[in-house]
């Protein structure tokens, strides 16, 4: 299946593969299946990491997000966008293994071969797609007859791979002389190679009235078929790019020489006027996507309108030069032996044991280091000795690389060094990075909005995940300026988030829906809590506390009936009690108050906060006639009738 | 817990020799009830409790007023301070109370001059440092008076003030034992309604009622 279903975090983020590193993000897209819209993925955002394509949508994220691996994918193209047609950006896959033959044909001729695997395409036979063979695939390959230069196309069914002497091939259209193989593959070849990307698979289906661009399922117009979709277009000539000769506009090839024609006068991007989230494209009646097998090609459609389909393109060019995803599989780096037992021993901290001379103190310390920096030089030594070895011990490389890194940042302090151990940790773990850089689209305001939202789902994952536990360890609740400096430590000093931006971001998790929560006390101090720790559970938790001391004893003797009353808590207790930071026990203890649960005691000993037996509601009825007399009076004396 | 209110007050008049005890509400041994609350409605509730707990106290010791200075006198001693607790309301917070019960009409600050050993100024928040606590105010003893006078017969009849509060006949009355300042703030009542006149000098005054 070349469609994954994926799991999403709870900031409804795809989660990421070890290693994985998020490269962009860019809002507002739809896939296509071939040239169908795949139902329910036509509004969401796509993720391009270093190993996955993930698409999120927006309406139903847990249900229609789904994914590709690069690994799978065999071919990508661009394909710019045309007047009302959203840049897109299509995906290959990889053959499945029983791929017939028969399609295996006839996709053959647009398989380029600079991509030098060579194997063909797959097509799917499903039903949806159109009913005819003949669905005329396009190529602008033509190869020109020896003998009366008429430039004739290379038949659709022409696979220079598999060609041999015994492949049929069509006589010259015009003289009727067979060519010579070499000469139809090396046609072939030229154009497979000189062929802009852009205007690749231009070939025409699409019952539009103007000329259009591609369709980009790989299919390829047959030409002898020719003109299947007349449409009567009352424009001028078109001409032809090659022979110029000014065609009908409803013609697909030259009428004079057989080229394709190729609209010049649209321009190269269309010019939308915002955003769109649907097409006028027909949509692919199919229950599941991922149940997918083999589509002919994924297209991710960028109707955001504001350029992030280059960039996406770009580095998915990156990121597929780059395959990352080898690395998973890359072995370790071979242990040399050359510098004797005790060098390797000392490496591999289980290798204690072995006959290693055991050495105390600072000598023996600094012994260890030695063995330890003789290792890593082995380790590159060895590695750098040819490329190979290099590509083999890649994985060990960038780890000990991490390693410095570490050992760079937490050499300074020994008091934070756990901490810094830890952020060092989340650090790596935190390569889903949020840049501005990743998100699409340069400046525009949707960009920023996309930026911040993104930002909001980073750092509410960033809270929940469990590994690094920063919510639960701070008692569920921290300070938006602590969270702050944490969040941007574990960024490593890299593409720091600014105040006003993380802010902004904070205050978009309500609107998100995410499972993180702003809250702003009475004295302006703004915490972070999970969305399920709302003022009324923590009542609850703080009341249920305070009932409990009823039954246990104080430590000392008290002068009130404790059994009665309970005792007063002071703040640093109840931040004891429940893991707050004091600041934030301060704060919870006073909205009780506020909301009239607690009661102060200010004594010599500190405030102490009670429950309150002060306000048992026997007064509240009459205490509020009261009030609303008061507000007579005054409204009376305000109107000067008193 | 109570002391022997003899002592307690500026103008004890009680003769509460044998009474029980004056017992304490609930609230009393909390020790937050004699810190001044933040919250609004807590803060509402706190001063209703403590004005009650005044009057009540104030009532069962048959008190008329209040004096908040000099915190020797003994009345304002134990009502505001919690010796078994160890907590005590401030005389700031205790002048907070007894403003929020003139303004429900159940005191009165004792204007200089007028009776008691108050350094106060006259009426109002400030400086007055002795009340008048309203356990019944003077329209109510106004009519606890007319109700006797109803009872008795004694329309028409002339009595002397001292004879009102002191005299065997009105023994068993809540008035007996009226304080002397509040007894003429009563009679005033009755003055204003026509009901009764008075007369006289100083210490010789007597009051006729119709």
């Amino acid at each position: 299946m070349f469609l994954k279903q994926i799991d999403l975090t709870t900031a409804l983020r795809p989660s990421y593969l070890p290693d994985e590193v998020l490269l962009f993000v860019e809002d507002n897209v739809g896939l296509y299946e071939g040239k169908y819209k795949l139902p329910n993925l036509q509004n969401g955002q796509v993720y391009l990491t270093s190993h996955r394509i993930c698409y999120v949508d927006k309406q139903d994220p847990r249900k229609h997000s789904v994914a590709l691996d690069l690994r799978d994918v065999e071919r990508y193209e661009f394909y710019a966008g045309f007047i009302k047609s959203s840049p897109k950006v299509t995906l290959f896959p990889k053959p499945a293994k029983r791929a017939s033959l028969q399609s295996r044909a006839a996709a053959a001729t647009s398989t380029p071969l600079s991509n030098g695997s060579g194997s063909p395409r797959p097509r799917a036979d499903s039903g949806f797609r159109s009913p005819a063979p003949a669905s005329s695939p396009a190529t602008s390959a033509t190869w020109v007859c020896t003998i009366c230069s008429f430039p004739n196309p290379v038949p659709s069914n022409f696979d220079p791979t598999t060609a041999n002497v015994h492949t049929p091939l069509p006589p010259c259209l015009a003289c009727g002389i067979k060519p010579a193989l070499t000469h139809v593959l090396k046609a072939t070849i030229s154009n497979a190679t000189n062929r802009p990307a852009s205007n690749s698979a231009s070939n025409v289906r699409a019952p539009t009235p103007l000329r259009p661009q591609s369709d980009d399922t790989g299919l390829v117009l047959d030409i002898p078929t020719g003109p299947s979709t007349a449409v009567v277009n009352p424009e001028t000539g078109f001409q032809c790019p090659r022979c110029t000769f000014l065609n009908h506009p409803s013609l697909l090839s030259c009428e004079i020489c057989g080229g394709p024609l190729i609209s010049q006068e649209a321009p190269p991007q269309a010019s939308q006027e915002g955003p769109r989230t649907d097409s006028p494209g027909p949509t692919l009646n199919y229950g599941s996507v991922t149940g997918l097998e083999n589509p002919d090609s994924v297209k991710i459609s960028f109707r955001g309108g504001h350029g992030g389909d280059k960039i996406f393109y770009e580095r998915l060019k990156g990121s597929m030069t780059q395959r990352k995803w080898l690395l998973q599989e890359a072995p370790p780096v071979p242990k040399s032996n050359r510098m004797g037992d005790e060098t390797s021993g000392s490496l591999s901290r289980s290798g204690s044991g072995t006959g290693r001379t055991r050495t105390a103190g600072i000598a023996g310390l600094e012994k260890m280091g030695l063995d330890r920096r003789k290792n890593n030089e082995l380790v590159i030594g060895s590695s750098f000795e040819d490329l190979e070895a290099l590509m083999a011990s890649a994985k060990d490389i960038v780890a000990l690389a991490e390693s410095f890194a570490r050992q760079v940042n937490g050499g300074a302090d020994s008091a934070t060094a756990e901490a810094n151990a830890l952020l060092a940790e989340s650090a790596s773990q935190l390569g889903l990075v949020t840049t501005k850089d990743i998100v699409g689209g340069g400046s525009g305001s949707g960009a920023e909005s996309l930026y911040l939202s993104e930002l909001a789902r980073n750092l509410a994952e960033f809270l929940t995940d469990d590994a690094r536990g920063v919510l639960k360890k701070a008692g569920g609740i921290v300070s938006l300026v602590d969270l702050w400096a944490m969040f941007n430590r574990a960024r490593g000093g890299v593409e720091l988030v600014s105040p006003n931006d993380f802010e902004k971001a904070a205050r978009l998790w309500e609107k998100l829906k995410l499972p993180v929560r702003l809250r702003t006390f009475k004295s302006g101090v703004m915490v972070v809590q999970s969305r399920d720790r709302t003022d009324e559970t923590t009542i609850k938790g703080l009341l249920v506390w305070l009932r409990d001391l009823h039954d246990i004893p104080p430590d000392r003797e008290v002068s009130w009936d404790w059994q009665e009353f309970g005792r007063g808590v002071t703040a640093q207790d109840t931040a004891e009690r429940f893991g707050w930071s004091i600041g934030v026990a301060e704060e919870e203890l006073e909205m009780a108050e506020e909301r009239g649960v607690l009661c102060r005691e200010d004594g010599i000993e500190g405030l102490r906060f009670w429950e309150n037996y002060i306000d048992t509601g026997e007064h509240r009825h009459r205490s509020r006639q009261g009030t609303e007399a008061d507000k007579i009076i005054e409204a009376l004396n305000a109107s000067g009738l008193l | 817990m109570a002391t022997p209110s003899a002592t307690a007050t500026v103008t004890a008049t009680t003769t509460a020799a044998g009474k029980p005890a004056f017992e304490f509400p609930r609230e009393y041994h909390f020790p937050p009830f004699f810190t001044r609350q933040v919250n609004s409605t807590t803060r509402h509730s706190q001063l209703e409790k403590w004005s009650s707990l005044i009057l009540a106290y104030c009532a069962h010791h048959r008190l008329f007023r209040l004096s908040l200075s000099g915190s020797s006198s003994g009345a304002t001693e134990e009502l505001f301070h919690n010796r078994a607790l160890g907590r005590r309301l401030g005389l700031a917070d205790a002048r907070e109370v007894l403003e929020f019960m003139r303004r429900e009409g159940r005191a009165e600050w004792v204007s200089g001059g007028s009776g008691g050993s108050g350094s106060g100024d006259g009426g109002g928040d400030g400086g007055g440092d002795v009340v008048w606590v309203y356990w019944k105010t003077p329209e109510e003893w106004a009519r606890e008076l007319e109700g006797w006078v109803d009872a008795t017969g004694q329309k028409n009849a002339v009595l002397t003030l001292y004879e009102l509060t002191e005299g065997e006949t009105t023994l068993g009355t809540e008035f007996h034992g009226l304080d002397p300042d509040l007894l003429q703030k009563a009679l005033q009542v009755l003055v204003k309604r026509g009901k009764a006149q008075v007369f006289g000098q100083e210490d010789q005054r007597g009051v006729k009622f119709f």
